[in-house]
């Protein structure tokens, strides 16, 4: 009986997503996995080395541009750590797309909705802002598993639309919820203790360094999930080919939930760290959800380390993009490399050509 | 796979917007004078949602007490002490839905319309109160095009770009050459919009004027930016001496954040219209850091002892210190009252000749009273300079309008 949504999901998602926390996929749709070779052999170099001088390229004609070797620096210190945060929040929006096929437009909302849980533990009960964490990350993990098992488990399978509108709307409940309870008053979470950091001769503020350094930890940590443990395994068994998880026994309902959850418990994650850097409104999820959408496409679909990859990239490109075109919304620079990188490898950086 | 992203991005995007869009009931046609059951109607119009809800919010609240206060006072005596109705909507700070809003308000029998905050939908409208000859007090909005077209039913009680551009810079110059340290170099932050763009050209054409040299000038997307310490470091790295900032809340918190870190060393950061400078949330979120900023802009007079009250009332009312915004509303709702005591019709054409000759004493610090010149611009509307003192914002330019003395320069 509870089997039927999923067959259909498995007829339907056939073609599913892959998720790899390689750089590159060597498990293709449907397709054999390649053998398995040493983890140094597996990273594309040429592609890797083509990033990073086109990265070189960028930086210095932002130098040549502006004149000034501080200021330059300081936007590629500003770009690396706010480019960390983006791949954090896009990490979860690309493994759940990458398992359940799923665009989450709710992505957002379930880190402003961290946010303002953060604002709630650290203002109204005294908590320290990190530590707020403990309680973020499983809280939005357990509010995912709801989501995915009570609302997005029947759209399963079903057309894309279905559950886009479903997200979407969960999305704007989300939002309206928080204007509701919390009232539209901008919100802050200040961090005991922090100071300005001198970084090679720029400086950035101690909680934005910290959220950079937390979301590569979780970033790691994310990577040997997935590597090198049964349950990540499993989740990318399900990526590659979930008719094939089910007859070799793996249970895709539990790990469609738990995949869902993760994701969510990403946006948990990233929201209680950006918490001191962001003024916190009931609208300040819609800023991420762009970029991180963006970043995900950038990265490849269902890549974790190309999401974070990706996220450096945006991030850079927002901030060097502002010395190129002064004046300009740090969008237009993030859209022109997206979109050049769209025309050129349409698969994203780092996936392979299907 | 990529298809699917396509698909689904293309579905997605005109859903947002759809699912977020109009909402207007096809209305009936007008009941023509607006009065039914001796009410008069008029309708408020502001972002109650979205991100500048905050503000809406407030804005509908200074409304809502503006009526309160008239009809406890015995509603409008010409007209046989007729009630006034406030209808609220909420323009969701998007042109499109202002525009069929106002349509939709004015259908159900608003005699006058006040708003909307936003440039973008005040224009909108402006242009439907000008088709239905419903007039429209504007609260805030401070673009100079919306009353460049010609309109007859369009009014504002705030000052026009360009009165606080100019004024900003004359505020700028006089306090630093009285404290002896005349601003040389000034750098520009501001907005993108056409609000930003405004009060940059006018500063800027007032600031050379008087031998200031402009530079660097930034701009920013301020529903995106996440982070201005680079355009601070630019700052530094220049040698400008001041810091002038346009710009509206949540990108001027970032601009007190990257100051902090940077540490620019400049004698001032001195907004002009700043949407975040002269609120009292923002010494609470930022702190120190914004301790001595400066922001020239429309601001409540705090020295009257009725606009003390009022401030008293909302923080009783909606537990929160009440904002321009608030004052600004409460006050064009009135500039509306008064002319329908006037008028003695509530005929929205009488009403609209009414406006044009209402000379009105205002809780906003200015010249004088509200009174319209022949294009519809409050002519005695005026900006003046605030700074944050101790965590709280206080009057401290022009003399007569002083709380304190400003101090300068206020180190950064």
């Amino acid at each position: 009986m509870t089997q039927t949504p999923d067959r259909a999901h498995a007829v339907a998602g056939n073609g599913g997503g892959v998720v790899s926390g390689d750089l590159d996929d060597e498990l293709e749709p449907g397709g054999e996995p390649a053998p398995r070779a040493p983890l140094l052999r597996r990273v594309p170099w040429l592609r890797v080395a083509i990033v990073v001088g086109l990265v070189v390229a960028g930086i210095a004609l932002a130098y040549l541009r502006s004149g000034s070797g501080v200021v330059v620096m300081q936007a590629v210190a500003t770009g690396v750590l706010i480019g960390g945060v983006y791949g954090l929040v896009a990490m979860g929006l690309t493994l759940i797309f990458g398992v359940l096929d799923i665009v989450n437009f709710a992505h957002g909302s379930f880190l402003a909705l961290a946010l303002f849980l953060t604002f709630w533990l650290v203002n109204g009960h005294g908590v320290h802002p990190y530590l707020a964490l403990a309680v973020s990350v499983p809280a939005m993990f357990l509010l995912g598993m709801l989501v995915q098992r009570g609302v997005l488990s029947g759209a399963m399978g079903k057309p894309l639309e279905n559950q886009l509108l479903i997200t979407l709307g969960l999305s704007l409940i989300i939002e309206n919820a928080l204007l509701l309870f919390f009232g539209a008053n901008p919100r802050s979470v200040a961090l005991p203790g922090d100071r300005g950091v001198p970084i090679l001769g720029a400086v950035a503020d101690l909680s934005r360094v910290l959220a950079f350094v937390g979301a590569l930890l979780l970033a790691g940590l994310l990577f040997l999930l997935l590597q090198r443990t049964r349950l990540g395994t499993a989740i990318r068994a399900v990526a590659a080919n979930d008719v094939g998880a089910q007859l070799a026994g793996i249970d895709t309902r539990l790990i469609y939930a738990v995949t869902f959850a993760i994701g969510t418990a990403c946006a948990g994650a990233a929201g209680t760290l950006v918490a001191p850097l962001v003024t916190i409104e009931p609208t300040t999820g819609a800023l991420f959800n762009i970029i991180a959408f963006v970043v995900v496409v950038l990265g490849g679909m269902g890549n974790v380390v190309g999401a974070l990859l990706g996220g450096l990239i945006v991030g850079l490109a927002e901030q060097l993009g502002g010395l190129y075109l002064p004046g300009q919304s740090p969008l237009l620079s993030v859209f022109i490399v997206f979109v050049l990188v769209l025309f050129l490898r349409p698969q994203g950086l780092f996936r392979r050509a299907a | 796979m990529r298809k699917t992203w396509t698909t689904g991005l293309a579905l997605a995007l005109p859903l947002a917007l759809a699912a977020c869009g109009g909402s207007a009931p096809a209305g009936t046609d007008r009941a023509d004078g607006g009065q039914s059951g001796g009410t008069i109607k008029i309708g408020s119009l502001h972002p109650l949602s979205g991100a500048a809800a905050a503000d809406g919010q407030q804005m509908d609240n200074g409304a809502k007490l503006a009526v309160e206060a008239i009809n406890n006072a015995g509603g409008i005596k010409s007209q046989g002490g007729a009630k006034l109705e406030l209808l609220s909507a909420d323009t969701q700070g998007k042109p499109e839905v202002g525009q069929s809003e106002a349509q939709r308000l004015i259908q159900a029998g608003a005699v006058g319309l006040v708003g909307t905050y936003q440039s973008a939908v005040t224009a909108n409208v402006s242009t439907v109160a000008e088709r239905n000859k419903v007039p429209l007090v504007i609260d805030v909005s401070s673009a100079d095009s919306i009353l460049a077209q010609g309109y007859k039913f369009t009014f504002r009680v705030q000052p026009s770009s360009t009165v606080l551009g100019t004024q900003g810079a004359q505020f700028l110059d006089e306090v630093a050459k009285a404290a002896g340290r005349p601003a040389k170099q000034v750098a520009i932050f501001h907005e993108q919009g056409p609000f930003g763009s405004a009060i940059r050209d006018a500063f800027k054409a007032e600031a050379e004027k008087r031998g200031m040299k402009i530079g660097p000038v930034i701009s920013y997307d301020s529903a995106s930016v996440s982070d201005l310490t680079t355009q601070m470091t630019t700052v530094k790295a220049s040698g400008a001496d001041v810091l002038m900032v346009s710009g509206y809340y949540r990108d001027g918190v970032l601009v007190a954040q990257a100051a902090d870190t940077v540490k620019p060393g400049l004698d001032a950061v001195f907004g002009v219209a700043n949407g975040a400078f002269d609120l009292p949330q923002f010494p609470k979120e930022v702190g120190a850091a914004g301790e001595g900023y400066f922001d020239a802009n429309y601001h409540p007079d705090m020295t009257k002892p009725e606009t003390q009250a009022l401030a008293k009332l909302y923080q009783e009312r909606y537990g929160d210190e009440i904002r321009t915004g608030a004052v600004l509303a409460y006050d064009a709702v009135r500039v509306i009252a008064d002319a329908l005591e006037r008028a003695g019709s509530a005929e929205p054409e009488k009403v609209r000749d009414a406006i044009a000759t209402v000379e009105l004493d205002t809780l906003i610090a200015g010249d004088g009273p509200i009174k319209f010149g022949p294009t519809g611009e409050n002519e005695n509307a005026t900006p003046i300079l605030m700074q944050v003192r101790d965590g709280k914002v206080k009057q401290v330019f022009p003399a007569d309008k002083a709380e304190t003395a400003p101090v300068y320069p206020a180190g950064r």
